[in-house]
C-alpha cells in the first residue's frame, strides 16, 4: 500500500516535470521546423518570462492575471525582437551562424537579467495555494496547473496547426519555404510569427514553473538541456515527439532517482538519449534521414 | 606620453610624501575587500564593520596613542584582484597588519602574497586548510568548517536527544566535505546515521530524497545544502509529503534568501550561525552601535567578523606595545578568552581564533538565538 502511494507520488512528479520539459521542447520544435536551427536561447525565454512576471506581480504589485497576461504579451513582443535581432540578419548564412547567434543571445539575456534583478533567486507563489492530499500522496496545486495547462496547450496547438488557415500557412512554410513563397505565403512573416509564438510559449513555461523551481538566472538552462534531449528522443522537429519525449524523460528520471540513485538523476535523461540515438536514431516519431533526402 | 609619465612620477612622489606625512601621526591598517564585482554588497558590510571598530578605537584613544586609519583596497571580488591588492598594501612598510577577504578561494590565492608581506593578516574564509599551509601570518576570525558539523551533531544528539539521523547533502566539495565531517562527528557520539543521501546542485525535484527520509524513519535531518533554491524546493516538498522530523542545517538554512524562498516550510528549523546579535554582551552592544551608525541596518556575519578582526589587531598592538610584525603575532597568539562579538577568541598555533557556533531557530520567519556551542579546551 505504502509502496503504491510512493510509486504514484514519483509518477506524478515525473509527469509534472516532464510537461515542463515538453512545453519548452515544443518551442524548440516549432523553431526547428520553421528555420532548421536549434534556438539555444529557448530556455532563457522561460527564465525571462518568469522574471517579467516577478517584475509585474511583485515589483509593480499588479494583480496576478493581469501580470500573467502582460508577461505573455511581453514575451510575444520579445519573440518578434528576437526574430529581427538574432535570426533575420543571418537567415541566408546557413545554420551555424544562427546557432552561434542564439547562443550569444542566451549569454546576453542571462547577464542582462543578472544586472537588472541581481543574483538572488526570487519567489513566486502558486496560482492556487496548497494542493490535493489523497492518502499518503500529495499533489501540489502548481504541478496540477502545469499538467492542465500543458494538455490545453497541446490541444490548442493541434487545433491551430490543423484547422486554421494561419496554422496551415505556418506548416507549409516549415515544410518547403520556396513552395510556400510560390503559393503567395509571406514566409518572413510566418517565421516571425513562429518566433513570437515560441517565445510566448517559453515565457508561459517559465511563469508556470517559477513557483516550484523558484525564479533564478540559471532556471532556463537546466530545463532547456532536458527539453533538448526530449526533442531528440521524440524525433527531431516532431511536435508529438516533443511532448512524448518530454514526459518520457520526466518519468524515467523520476523513477530512476527513486529506485536507483538520486545523485545520478541528470544522467538518466542522457543515458536515454544515448540509447535512443543508438537504437532508433530518428527518435520515436522522426522520419529516417534517408527518406527525407 | 612624456607628460603623463612625468605626471605619474609627480603623483607618486606626492602620494608617498602624503603617506609619510600621515604615518607620522596615525596607524594605518590595510583592508582588502570586495568593493566592486558580484560580491560588492558583502564587501560593503565588511567595510562598515571595520569602520565602526576604527571609530570606537579612535574614541578610546587609538592604538599606541595614535589615531587609526583604514587603507581600503578593492579586490574586484576576484582572486587575481586579491593577490594584486595584497601585493600593493604589503609593499607599504607603515602598515603593520591587515584585514583580508571572507572568501576562502581568495585567501588561498593570496596566501603567498601574505607570506611575502610578512605581517599579520586577519581572514574570514572558513576552509579549514587555509590556516594549515605553514603560513604564520594568517589568523582566522571565524570558526572553520570542521566545527560546524561537530556543533550540529552535538546539538542534535545531546540537547535535542535525537538519535535517528538522516544526512542530506549536495555532492559538491562543500556538501560532501560537510557530510563526511557530520558522519564522523555523529559516530564520535555513538550514532550511526540511518540515511546518507546526496543530490546534485540544481535538482528540480526532491521527491525521491523525501521518500527515502520517510522510509528511513529518521527523527532528525542534518543538511549541507549549497544553493538556496535547492534548499527551498527540498523544504517545501519535505513538509508537503508530511515529514515532521526536526531539521538542523548548515548556515545556508538561515540565510535571508533561503528564508524568503522557502517561507513557512522552514519555520521551526534549526541552523548554525557564527554571528547572532543576541549571542553575548559584546554582540548586543555591537548590534546596537551598528544599527545606530548605519540607519537601522541589521548587522550580519560580513560586518561582524571584520569588527572583531579590527579589534583583535588593535588589542594585540597595544598589548605588544610595538608595531613589529613578530611582536604583534606573539600578542595575537597570547590572547586568552578575548571577548569578541562572534565569541571568545583563543588563537591556536595555526591561527584559528574560534571553535564554536551559535545555534539559532527559525521561529515564524524570525531568527531566534538558542545557544552557543564551543569546543574550546
Amino acid at each position: 500500500m505504502d509502496a503504491l502511494a510512493n510509486n504514484f507520488q514519483v509518477l506524478f512528479q515525473g509527469l509534472a516535470l516532464g510537461s515542463i520539459y515538453a512545453l519548452v521542447a515544443l518551442g524548440f520544435v516549432l523553431i526547428i521546423r520553421a528555420t532548421n536551427v536549434v534556438n539555444f536561447a529557448q530556455g532563457d525565454f522561460a527564465m525571462l518570462g518568469a522574471y517579467i512576471m516577478v517584475a509585474f506581480l511583485i515589483n509593480a504589485g499588479l494583480p496576478y492575471w493581469l501580470s500573467f497576461a502582460l508577461a505573455i504579451v511581453c514575451m510575444g513582443v520579445f519573440g518578434l525582437l528576437f526574430n529581427y535581432g538574432v535570426y533575420y540578419p543571418l537567415r541566408h548564412r546557413g545554420f551555424l551562424p544562427v546557432i552561434i547567434s542564439t547562443l550569444g543571445a542566451s549569454i546576453f539575456l542571462q547577464n542582462s537579467v543578472l544586472a537588472l534583478f541581481g543574483a538572488q533567486p526570487k519567489r513566486l507563489d502558486n496560482v492556487v495555494a496548497g494542493g490535493l492530499q489523497i492518502g499518503a500522496v500529495f499533489l501540489d496545486s502548481q504541478y496540477l496547473v502545469i499538467l492542465a495547462v500543458t494538455m490545453v496547450m497541446v490541444a490548442f496547438q493541434y487545433f491551430f496547426f490543423e484547422h486554421t488557415m494561419l496554422g496551415k500557412k505556418l506548416q507549409a512554410t516549415s515544410q518547403d519555404k520556396d513552395m510556400a513563397r510560390l503559393l503567395g505565403i509571406p514566409v518572413a512573416l510566418m517565421i516571425a510569427i513562429t518566433f513570437i509564438y515560441s517565445s510566448a510559449l517559453g515565457g508561459l513555461a517559465g511563469v508556470l514553473v517559477g513557483p516550484v523551481l523558484f525564479v533564478s538566472i540559471g532556471m532556463g538552462s537546466i530545463i532547456a538541456l532536458k527539453a533538448f534531449a526530449a526533442t531528440i528522443i521524440g524525433g527531431f522537429g516532431d511536435v508529438k515527439g516533443a511532448i512524448v519525449g518530454g514526459l518520457f524523460i520526466g518519468v524515467i528520471e523520476s523513477f530512476a532517482a527513486f529506485y536507483i540513485s538520486v545523485p545520478y538523476k541528470d544522467a538518466y535523461a542522457f543515458l536515454m538519449l544515448f540509447l535512443v540515438l543508438v537504437f532508433r536514431p530518428q527518435g520515436f516519431f522522426g522520419e529516417k534521414v534517408s527518406e527525407k533526402a | 606620453m612624456r607628460v603623463s609619465i612625468l605626471g605619474a612620477i609627480a603623483t607618486g612622489a606626492l602620494a608617498s610624501l602624503l603617506a609619510f606625512g600621515a604615518a607620522a601621526e596615525s596607524i594605518r591598517i590595510g583592508l582588502v575587500s570586495e568593493i566592486t564585482g558580484p560580491n560588492a554588497e558583502a564587501g560593503r558590510y565588511t567595510i562598515n564593520g571595520a569602520r565602526l571598530a576604527v571609530e570606537q578605537i579612535n574614541k578610546k584613544g587609538g592604538i599606541l596613542g595614535k589615531q587609526v586609519e583604514l587603507v581600503i583596497e578593492d579586490n574586484q571580488s576576484t582572486n587575481p584582484g586579491t593577490v594584486l591588492a595584497f601585493s600593493k598594501l604589503g609593499g607599504n612598510s607603515d602598515i603593520p597588519a591587515m584585514i583580508g577577504p571572507i572568501r576562502s578561494t581568495q585567501v588561498q590565492a593570496a596566501s603567498p602574497a601574505i607570506q611575502k608581506a610578512g605581517i599579520p593578516v586577519m581572514i574570514g574564509g572558513t576552509d579549514p586548510s587555509l590556516t594549515h599551509v605553514n603560513n604564520p601570518w594568517v589568523f582566522r576570525c571565524r570558526p572553520n568548517d570542521s566545527f560546524s558539523s561537530r556543533v550540529i551533531a552535538d546539538f542534535g544528539v545531546k540537547k535535542l536527544k535525537l538519535k535517528k539521523w538522516a544526512i542530506v547533502h549536495s555532492t559538491d566539495a562543500f556538501g560532501s566535505g560537510g557530510q563526511k565531517a557530520l558522519t564522523d562527528a555523529l559516530k564520535a557520539l555513538g550514532v550511526e546515521p540511518v540515511l546518507v543521501q546526496g543530490y546534485t546542485n540544481n535538482s528540480q525535484d526532491f521527491t525521491p530524497v523525501v521518500l527515502a527520509i520517510k522510509k528511513s524513519g529518521a527523527d532528525v535531518i542534518g543538511t549541507y545544502m549549497t544553493n538556496s533554491q535547492d534548499l527551498g524546493i527540498f523544504a517545501k516538498q519535505l513538509r508537503q509529503l508530511g515529514v515532521t522530523a526536526t531539521w538542523v542545517g548548515s548556515p545556508s538554512i538561515v540565510t535571508d534568501t533561503a528564508m524568503k524562498l522557502a517561507g513557512e516550510a522552514l519555520h521551526g528549523t534549526y541552523g548554525i550561525a557564527d554571528f547572532n546579535p543576541d549571542a553575548n554582551a559584546a554582540a548586543k552592544a555591537y548590534a546596537a552601535a551598528y544599527r545606530a551608525k548605519y540607519d537601522n541596518a541589521e548587522p550580519d556575519v560580513y560586518s561582524s567578523w571584520a569588527f572583531d578582526a579590527m579589534n583583535v589587531i588593535a588589542y594585540a598592538i597595544n598589548a605588544a606595545k610595538s608595531t613589529k610584525p613578530d611582536d604583534i603575532r606573539k600578542a595575537i597568539l597570547g590572547l586568552k578568552n578575548w571577548k569578541g562579538v562572534e565569541g571568545n577568541y583563543n588563537f591556536d598555533a595555526n591561527g584559528d581564533g574560534l571553535r564554536g557556533y551559535n545555534i539559532v531557530k527559525n521561529e515564524g520567519g524570525k531568527i531566534k538565538y538558542v545557544e552557543h556551542i564551543s569546543f574550546d579546551k
